[in-house]
């Protein structure tokens, strides 16, 4: 009959003070993530089926590994040798007008710092080339970004700088320099906004 | 009705305020003590017979009655530019004309529709707060929404009563030193949630501020038209933070708005009732209330729906951003996030810890608006 009592009053101390423990009670939002995390298991929801008919490769950063789209084939008439087939002073000094590239302008730093030798390599145009003579792979254009622009891209490879492709749930895809600045033009040119609001400007007449 | 109530009463105080259940005092409203989340249905009158009397002459005399100008709530979402009788009897004479060999079946057809619309109007005016609803109401009225919309405009729209998902916590984060004014987002924002034309209604606004001079709204601009970035400007974006702990929930007196379990705080459009009380206990300006019925051309009506989001809402109730709910919940970013064209705007699940957005969270120097408040909002701005 005593233990029975002391149960009871037991039970009675746990409901009044059940509150305090209850899970989903926290002080802040970042005690609210913090503890909510701790046990989070996969939703389920994917985003997979939002990045559409975009070719994409994995690659891995450090702790991150997500997907990037596949450059080589959205390259008109890749691979590059099918073209350049001689050393590049034979092909521009070819008589008529220049045939490919005419469009592209440098506009990437200046002239002392970048020159198309800095990324691109005449002796293998198939490849880009780091800054010590390192082949790069055009799928992974990134990694010549990264030799100037290291906070962007450490940025980009934890999701602060850069798109995502789809949408917020796994698996994670983003978008890659290229895909949003033109390499040899870099700086997003200013434009107009897209809107203009005619109704706020009478109601605030 | 059964004995559990589908609604909640006007409080208009002369019911006392029940002191909480456990003795926790918190205050919240988010998360939750048991004590919030437990809560026993208000006890209240019955509507007595006369009322319902009432209101089922009121519905009668509203499906039959030509040109009627007073029309409420449910109606007006559907008030179609020709009235219902010049219209049948417009479709009756093309098809003596045509056809009159079947004109008969036909016009059996056209009043079972009439029928259909009139049963479909009299189940919406009486069903219950959507929070109340279990899953089969929720569908119910999903179906109902979906087919007088089939009956009314001959077009299909789809729309979802997808629930939040266990271990998920919306957040955004704002790049203010990427963000340059295009405002690509407002006008994204605007055709997803099927926002009035009219009104040139915007849930989000973009505030160009002086360099140098911290957040000054005041002075900021919020509708400029000028070739963006402009020299000594920055910009930021404003929408509603689906604050944690959210003012505008509290001050609601029916219960028409409230948080769900992934942090989205979301309006029942068919429950609220313009009373503005949320807009005022806002301290974000997160929240826009339609004065006249929100009018879409019916080729740019975005039929992908929810009945939390974007669906067609009626006159004279209050509306703001979801999140996007009918794409979030489903795995797609925002509207805004992913028009942005600078990649300013970054969403996720705050409880995944492999997320971009947690990744900023504590990586960057991030910070939210007027923090002090205790709101808890869940966008947090940060500069690169
Ligand atoms: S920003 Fe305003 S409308 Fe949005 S949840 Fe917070 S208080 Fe409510
Ligand atoms: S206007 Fe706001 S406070 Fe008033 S009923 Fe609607 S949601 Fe509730």
């Amino acid at each position: 009959m005593k233990t029975f009592g002391i149960v009871c009053s037991l039970i009675m101390l746990c409901g009044l003070f059940s509150c305090k423990h209850k899970e989903g009670e926290y002080h802040s939002l970042k005690e609210k993530i913090e503890e909510e995390s701790k046990h989070y298991a996969d939703p389920g929801i994917s985003s997979e089926a939002y990045i559409g008919d975009i070719n994409t490769i994995e690659i891995t950063e450090g702790e991150h590994t997500f997907l990037i789209p596949e450059r080589k084939s959205q390259i008109k008439s890749f691979a590059c040798t099918e073209c350049h087939s001689k050393p590049l002073e034979q092909m521009q000094n070819e008589p008529g007008e220049q045939k490919a590239h005419w469009d592209i302008k440098m506009n990437h730093a200046n002239a002392n710092a970048m020159n198309c030798a800095t990324c691109h390599n005449g002796n293998d145009m198939d490849n880009l080339h780091s800054l010590t003579g390192n082949t790069i792979d055009f799928n992974q254009s990134y990694q010549l970004c990264a030799q100037c622009h290291n906070n962007q891209v450490e940025d980009w490879k934890g999701g602060a700088h850069g798109k995502n492709i789809g949408g917020w749930a796994k698996p994670r895809a983003a978008f890659t320099c290229v895909n949003c600045h033109n390499p040899h033009e870099p700086q997003i040119a200013s434009k107009w906004p897209a809107r203009f609001n005619t109704e706020k400007v009478k109601e605030r007449k | 009705m059964g004995d559990k109530k589908k609604w909640f009463q006007l409080d208009l105080g002369l019911n006392k305020k029940q002191p909480n259940a456990g003795t926790c005092g918190c205050g919240k409203t988010s998360g939750g003590c048991g004590s919030h989340a437990a809560e026993p249905p208000k006890t209240g009158h019955a509507i007595s017979s006369a009322e319902f009397d009432a209101a089922v002459e009121q519905e009668l005399t509203q499906e039959t009655m030509v040109g009627q100008t007073r029309k409420d709530g449910f109606q007006q979402v559907f008030d179609v530019k020709m009235d219902r009788r010049s219209a049948f009897r417009k479709l009756t004479a093309s098809l003596l004309v045509g056809a009159g060999a079947v004109h008969t079946s036909c016009s059996v057809t056209a009043g079972e529709e009439t029928k259909e619309k009139a049963q479909l109007d009299w189940e919406e005016q009486f069903k219950g707060n959507y929070k109340l609803m279990t899953e089969e109401e929720k569908q119910a009225t999903v179906d109902r929404l979906v087919r007088s919309y089939q009956l009314r405009k001959k077009e299909n729209i789809k729309m979802t009563a997808t629930d939040a998902s266990k271990d998920v916590l919306f957040g955004y984060a704002f790049n203010i030193s990427k963000c340059q004014g295009y405002m690509d987002c407002v006008s994204a924002c605007v055709k997803e949630n099927n926002q009035d034309r009219n009104s040139e209604m915007q849930y989000i606004r973009i505030h160009e501020m002086k360099d140098g001079e911290g957040f000054k709204f005041n002075e900021a601009d919020d509708n400029y038209y000028h070739e963006v970035p402009a020299e000594g400007h920055f910009y930021m974006g404003t929408q509603c933070f689906h604050c944690d702990n959210p003012p505008c929930v509290e001050v609601c007196p029916v219960e028409a708005t409230w948080r769900e379990e992934d942090g989205l705080v979301v309006i029942d459009y068919d429950w609220c009732i313009g009373c503005r009380y949320c807009m005022a206990a806002c301290p974000y300006d997160g929240r826009r209330f339609n004065w006249s019925k929100p009018e879409v051309p019916e080729e740019e009506v975005n039929k992908n729906q929810h009945y939390l989001g974007n669906r067609l809402r009626k006159k004279g109730v209050m509306e703001k951003c979801t999140f996007c709910v009918q794409r979030s919940r489903s795995g797609k970013d925002p509207a805004c996030v992913e028009a942005c064209p600078t990649g300013a705007r970054i969403f996720g699940n705050l409880l995944d810890p492999d997320s971009t957005i947690r990744w900023v969270l504590e990586n960057k120097q991030v910070f939210r608006l007027k923090e002090d408040l205790g709101t808890e909002p869940k966008f947090w701005y940060f500069m690169d």
